[in-house]
């Protein structure tokens, strides 16, 4: 079977983000990988270019063997099959947990549905089974995301990526603003979730989170100079994964 | 889970664009088909306008002299609703005189001079002043006058008084505590507004002269009726490159000095350059004295007023009495309603359906921007052509030309607005219309409502331009008793139709601030 994700010698120039140079990797169903490297080693511009929201000048970029589609509709039905968790989580604010929930469903619905959705409560058994995955009560569905806690709002997002039900999960740095118990939580829930036929891609920037996961890219000023086992990342190779600039 | 289905923010944004459907089918039984080529070659002259050297050089003319016009209203209605915010201050009566009565008093009486559209107040001047460019000026100036001295009372009142309690009690002076605690914070709120008063100016100044006070309207109206097309549009194109050249300069200045968004979409880093600021209005000054010198304006002439009409000789109660009261003001209210809900609802439906096309959204800009330089009287007179009188060719009318002003605003605060959340729905294959529904739509649904409730109110007290076109309402009576000199149904009308403008700045206030409250 085709890997989930292959990149084939990605470029991107430095200009309005962290640039990447001759970037390979393949990241096949039932892989949990983390991506490490210092700040501005091009992590996020990694991941843009895998949930195919920034184009690269050089190389290729191919979703279980396929390139970028063409037609509008299948580039849509593309991008479904991948998910985003977003450092910023970006839930819409003034909608309810169900109405955001339901909107990683948007790919699929047509203009009546997507309407429907932000007048009556629909498809409130999947929403409430997405819920349940992350370990939230589903009364909590009816609420504004404004009446969240911060913890909850994390998990919200996490619901709305399986309500997405992608097969590639990537998350940036999903858990750098959250305390020690709530971070482990989240990357448990994260790695539960990420078995075959998924595959999880996930930036970090601390070594100390790494328990959980079987494979380790790094990433240095937009070079891949490491990519192996966990258990292969010794004291230094981190040391070099983090030097500064020569 | 509630009883009712409450539409979610962005839904409700669309929920008004529903009386085009009724309106659509009301339709095929109010076109009398007489006109479609007149239409149709209106419509093709805008490809060819008259490039004759007589017609351009009378249209400049005409540009020239409502450009002046606009900023000589402009600057005279900052100066009195400056001073008026500051009278009817609470927070100053307060700090000066230890009371907050006379503050609401004085609200309370400018409200009249601000619930009187500038077509009537120009109307009324024309008969007390004669027929001088001062009239459109002070037609302009008063009722802005007017507005300003609202939002700035507003903006004042709504300062936190942390600062001047402070200085007051460290034995300050009122004054020069007032000036330090309250001018830096007020002063960007105050120059973005009245950036936005200029372009209103500007439309005004049109408005003004399609009813014969001078300008480029006046020309514009007399090419329409005499169907020049060619000649109108040459007007009409020189007028559109004026107004997007005002706006693109007043965004830019907006946010070279760090002023707020009008639907305050990002906290604004308010207030830098001070010392341009400062320098652009002293430099204003000998500019506008000049072009008060090149209109002719003589301040002289509004000492000798024209005697007032006989007011007790006219009166015959019966007869006002006798006036289909009911009909007027239910007409009026429909008008209002139907204009506003095509207006409000529109703009984002619209802007939703070219989401997916840049050259679609390039158009769309181009047919607002024509919508909001284009005075409703002339679009109710076009309509004319294929439409039968009455309240929704009026409707239509007001419609177009609110929907060219409220999409303007929605699309700029589009762009300022967080891409963020369109984007993660882009990222999950949305595509990019329900992206900018669910996205960008969402984040400044409320706030776009509750400008939809101000613009509303607006409308009400607009449409009396459109009374022109017959059977709308309070507008077409009070046209009709202007021309016909009944003083008495005049009063009466103009008391009834304040009343109702004030009602409606009332409930418009309250719908505004339960938008905003609602979590």
């Amino acid at each position: 079977m085709a890997p989930l994700l292959e990149l084939r010698g990605i470029g991107v120039p430095g200009r309005s983000r962290s640039r990447l140079e001759d970037v390979s990797l393949r990241i096949e169903a039932g892989e949990r990988v983390a991506l490490l490297g210092a700040s501005g080693a091009g992590k996020s511009t990694l991941l843009a270019v895998a949930n195919g929201m920034l184009e690269p000048e050089a190389g290729e970029v191919l979703w279980s063997g396929q390139p970028p589609a063409g037609s509008r509709r299948r580039r849509r039905r593309q991008l479904a099959r991948i998910g985003t968790l977003w450092q910023d989580l970006r839930l819409i604010e003034e909608l309810t947990v169900q109405q955001n929930l339901n909107a990683a469903r948007l790919a699929l619905w047509g203009w009546p549905k997507a309407l429907l959705n932000l007048l009556l409560p629909l498809e409130t058994a999947a929403c409430a089974a997405a819920l349940e995955q992350v370990e939230l009560d589903p009364a909590l569905l009816p609420q504004p995301v404004t009446a969240l806690s911060g913890g909850q709002r994390q998990r919200v997002a996490l619901a709305r990526l399986l309500r997405q039900d992608p097969l590639l999960l990537l998350a940036d740095e999903p858990v750098a603003s959250l305390d020690p118990r709530l971070a482990a939580e989240l990357l448990a829930l994260l790695q539960r979730q990420a078995g075959a036929p998924r595959a999880l891609l996930m930036s970090l920037h601390r070594p100390d989170l790494l328990a959980g996961f079987d494979r380790v890219l790094g990433l240095r000023q937009g070079r891949l100079v490491f990519d192996g086992p966990v258990r292969t990342l010794d004291g230094a190779e981190l040391e070099r994964l983090y030097a500064a600039a020569p | 889970m509630s009883p009712l289905p409450r539409p979610a923010p962005p839904l409700l944004m669309l929920v008004p664009a529903l009386v085009a459907v009724p309106v659509l089918l009301a339709l095929p039984a109010l076109a009398h088909g007489g006109g479609w080529d007149l239409i149709g070659q209106f419509l093709l002259a805008a490809l060819r306008p008259s490039l004759d050297p007589l017609v351009l050089h009378s249209a400049l003319s005409g540009l020239g002299v409502t450009v002046v016009i606009a900023l000589l209203g402009w600057a005279l209605s900052l100066g009195l609703g400056l001073a008026a915010g500051l009278v009817s201050s609470r927070t100053l009566w307060h700090t000066a005189t230890g009371r907050r009565w006379p503050a609401d008093l004085i609200r309370r009486l400018l409200a009249l001079p601000r619930s009187i559209h500038e077509l009537l107040w120009g109307l009324l001047l024309l008969q007390v002043l004669g027929l001088h460019p001062e009239v459109a000026v002070l037609a302009i100036a008063l009722p802005f006058g007017a507005l300003v001295g609202r939002v700035v009372g507003d903006q004042l009142d709504a300062l936190p008084t942390g600062g001047l309690e402070a200085l007051r009690a460290a034995g300050a002076p009122a004054p020069g505590a007032l000036l330090t605690a309250l001018g830096p914070p007020l002063l960007p709120a105050v120059i973005s507004y009245g950036g936005y008063r200029l372009e209103c100016a500007l439309r005004s100044a049109t408005l003004l002269g399609v009813f014969g006070l001078g300008g480029l309207g006046t020309d514009l109206r007399l090419s329409l009726q005499s169907l020049q097309f060619a000649e109108l549009w040459t007007g009409l194109w020189l007028l559109l490159a004026v107004m997007l050249l005002l706006e693109t300069l007043v965004r830019a200045l907006r946010q070279r000095w760090g002023m707020p968004d009008r639907l305050g979409g990002r906290a604004p880093a308010v207030g830098r350059r001070g010392r341009e600021i400062v320098l652009g209005a002293v430099l204003l000054v000998p500019v506008l004295l000049l072009m008060a010198h090149s209109l002719g304006l003589e301040p002289g002439l509004l000492l000798h007023l024209n005697p007032l009409p006989d007011l007790a000789g006219s009166y015959r109660p019966a007869e006002l009495l006798a006036m289909p009261w009911p009909a007027l003001v239910g007409q009026t209210l429909a008008l209002t309603l139907l204009a506003g809900a095509l207006a409000v609802g529109l703009a984002p439906l619209t802007l939703l359906l070219v989401a997916p096309w840049a050259a679609g959204r390039a158009l769309l800009k181009l047919v607002w921007a024509l919508g909001r330089l284009w005075p409703p009287p002339l679009t109710a007179l076009l309509l004319l052509f294929v439409l039968k009188p009455g309240v929704v060719a009026a409707a239509l009318a007001l419609g177009f030309h609110n929907l060219g002003i409220l999409g303007r605003l929605l699309l700029e605060a589009g762009e300022s607005a967080s891409p963020a959340q369109g984007q993660a729905l882009v990222a999950a294959g949305a595509g990019p219309r329900l992206a900018l529904l669910y996205g960008r739509f969402s984040a400044l649904a409320r706030s776009y409502l509750a400008y939809g409730a101000y613009r509303t109110d607006v409308i009400l007290r607009e449409t009396v331009v459109v009374g022109l076109v017959g059977a709308a309402g309070l507008g077409t009576a009070l046209l009709e008793a202007l021309s016909s000199f009944a003083w008495d149904q005049l009063l009466a009308l103009m008391a009834v139709y304040a009343l109702l403008t004030l009602v409606g700045e009332d409930l418009s206030d309250r719908a505004r601030q339960r938008l905003l409250a609602c979590p």
